[in-house]
């Protein structure tokens, strides 16, 4: 705050950054002054008041004429010039220092040094080039001194005077380049923030836009999902129906021949109708339309249900297809039955496609380390297993692990995905585990609710 | 009320011929609508036992007609399935009506399922 406020009365506003410059500093140096004027001015009056004898009021002239010069030169600098005030403050100091001592001193004593004082301050205040001429009016001025003393004027000194101006103007010269080109940077810098910042400000627009069309472009590719697959169902129902009536008998006896023809067109129309139901699903997860319905249940189910859906599979490919429900498991469990239903099919369907020889292992318990909260279903095989690049696409849509298997294993590389979503739809969580030519385990660790918690939710 | 009697409300003409043989399967006389307008007409005379009802249906939508059903004591004992391929529909009307199946539904579960509210079987499940 203070320091603010000193600012305040040292700074002069100019356009011109080097004339700012040189006409604060100009002000710093007129206040210092000032300010050490008046702490000698203290120092006498309290040096008179203990001394009496000492009898100094012969300087206090003196010192009122140099405070009011000062502040007039302050004022001059502050309001009207710089030029004005940088040369009035030089011309000054060169008569203080040419009146401050014995005119032999001056000459070539003790304070011909202080000449230099003028000279430096001249190249700060005013330009660099005003030295010589501050060296110049102090040979003119130490010349009649000189003579009234009866010496003659010293040449050397004189000399001595400009090269010391010399320098004083290389200096003063080099710090205004110095800070010229520092201005010049930061014009430069500036430019290019605002540059920056316009093309920052491009790119966000170009990018919301596309945000925006990208959403649009979700939108319409659930809702045509979504569309599609009704327009799907429809005529696979009416096949199934057919096929499945025509199995029965409903239509009469049939031939053996005819009879395969028919579980074939069942069989494939079943596969179709999975893809279809799988796109839908995915579609409806996405637009955030899928809902759950959780009740009561016996974890037993689960693993009936498994059995029987894909148990024969299991059995057509000759492996082993175990599960097991542990006893500290709560019963009933609570959740959508159906929902996890299909997440255990999927799960193990994925394992039955994958594994040619060995087992399916499916486990049902408690989940380890969170014993209190959660339980999990685990999913293993003895399959090929994932390698470790690949752990991360499994759970991604119309990914698959290996191309090269999309031939020979069929599907649309949804069955994960709706996995996982459906898992996180549940407030749960999905983990793999895997190892090359061993297996893989999909462990899904989800909480254990009770009923009244999601009542609202019930149906 | 007419026990025997089961009542399809399907546009789809494929649909409605597979629902009407499982229902027959199950020992039921059928009767195959095709439009909600003509649905409403032919409930003002005949109780079925159990309608199949599609919800998007010509003229007067299965949503309308459930309702209508749900708020005439005549049809207290008659048992309403619904037949929708939407599943988000299914989600709303599950309360509403006796039973939601989604479509595609087999024939051998509509003819099961019929089976148990056959009259012989059981008329008062």
């Amino acid at each position: 705050m203070n320091h603010l406020m000193l600012n305040r009365w040292l700074d002069v506003p100019s356009t011109d950054p080097d004339d700012a410059r040189r006409r604060k500093l100009l002000n710093i140096l007129l206040v210092g002054i000032a300010g050490s004027i008046l702490l000698t001015l203290a120092a006498i009056i309290v040096a008179n008041t203990l001394l009496p004898a000492l009898e100094l009021p012969g300087l206090y002239p003196g010192i009122a004429a140099s405070l009011v010069g000062l502040a007039i030169i302050y004022l001059i600098n502050r309001y009207w010039s710089g030029w004005v005030a940088g040369t009035l403050f030089s011309l000054l100091l060169i008569v203080v220092v040419a009146f401050s001592d014995e005119p032999r001193q001056v000459v070539e004593g003790r304070s011909v040094f202080l000449f230099t004082i003028p000279i430096l301050m001249a190249s700060a205040v005013l330009r660099p080039w005003t030295s010589f001429v501050a060296a110049g009016i102090s040979a003119l001025i130490v010349t009649p001194i000189a003579l009234s003393v009866d010496i003659i004027p010293p040449l050397p000194t004189m000399l001595g005077f400009f090269a010391f101006a010399f320098v004083a103007w290389l200096s003063a010269r080099s710090l205004e380049s110095a800070l010229q080109d520092l201005r010049a940077l930061n014009r430069e810098l500036d430019q290019r923030v605002e540059e920056r910042t316009r093309e920052l400000r491009r790119a966000n627009r170009q990018l919301a836009r596309a945000n925006e069309r990208l959403l649009e472009l979700d939108r319409l590719k659930s809702r045509f999902v979504s569309m599609v697959s009704h327009e799907l169902r429809t005529p696979l129902g009416a096949i199934q129906g057919f096929t499945e009536m025509l199995r029965a008998g409903i239509y009469g006896s049939l031939a053996n021949k005819q009879e395969d023809a028919l579980r074939r067109i069942e069989r494939n129309t079943k596969k179709l109708l999975n893809i279809v139901n799988d796109l839908l699903d995915q579609a409806r997860i996405e637009a955030g339309e899928l809902s759950l319905h959780p009740a009561p249940f016996p974890p037993e189910v689960l693993v009936e249900d498994l059995r029987s859906t894909v148990g024969v599979l299991a059995e057509k490919k000759g492996l082993d297809l175990t599960a097991e429900v542990d006893d500290d498991v709560p019963r009933p469990l609570y959740g959508d039955q159906e929902r996890l239903h299909q997440v255990l099919v999927n799960l193990t369907n994925n394992a039955i496609k994958f594994t040619d020889e060995g087992g399916i292992h499916v486990h049902i318990g408690r989940a380890d380390g969170d014993h209190s909260s959660h339980w999990a279903m685990e999913v293993s095989d003895t399959g090929p297993g994932i390698a470790e690049e690949d752990r991360e696409h499994v759970f991604t849509a119309f990914r698959r692990v290996d191309d090269s298997m999309t031939r020979e294993h069929t599907g649309v590389g949804l069955g994960l995905s709706i996995v996982k979503q459906l898992v996180e739809l549940m407030d749960g969580d999905i983990t793999l585990e895997s190892e090359l030519g061993r297996g893989s385990t999909f462990t899904v660790v989800l909480p254990l609710q009770q009923q009244n918690d999601k009542g609202e939710n019930d149906e | 009320m007419n026990e025997q009697f089961a009542m399809i409300i399907e546009d789809n003409e494929d649909l409605a011929i597979i629902f009407a043989e499982a229902l027959q399967a199950a020992g039921f006389e059928t009767d195959i609508i095709q439009d909600g307008e003509t649905a409403v007409a032919q409930l003002e005379t005949s109780i079925p036992r159990i309608i199949i009802l599609d919800l998007h249906l010509p003229h007067v939508s299965g949503e309308e007609i459930l309702k209508g059903i749900r708020s005439d004591q005549r049809f207290d004992d008659t048992r309403v399935i619904i037949a929708t391929a939407d599943p988000r529909m299914a989600d709303m009307l599950k309360d509403e009506a006796d039973l939601v199946l989604l479509k595609p539904i087999s024939f051998g579960q509509l003819r099961d399922l019929a089976a148990r509210l056959a009259p012989k079987t059981g008329a008062n499940p």
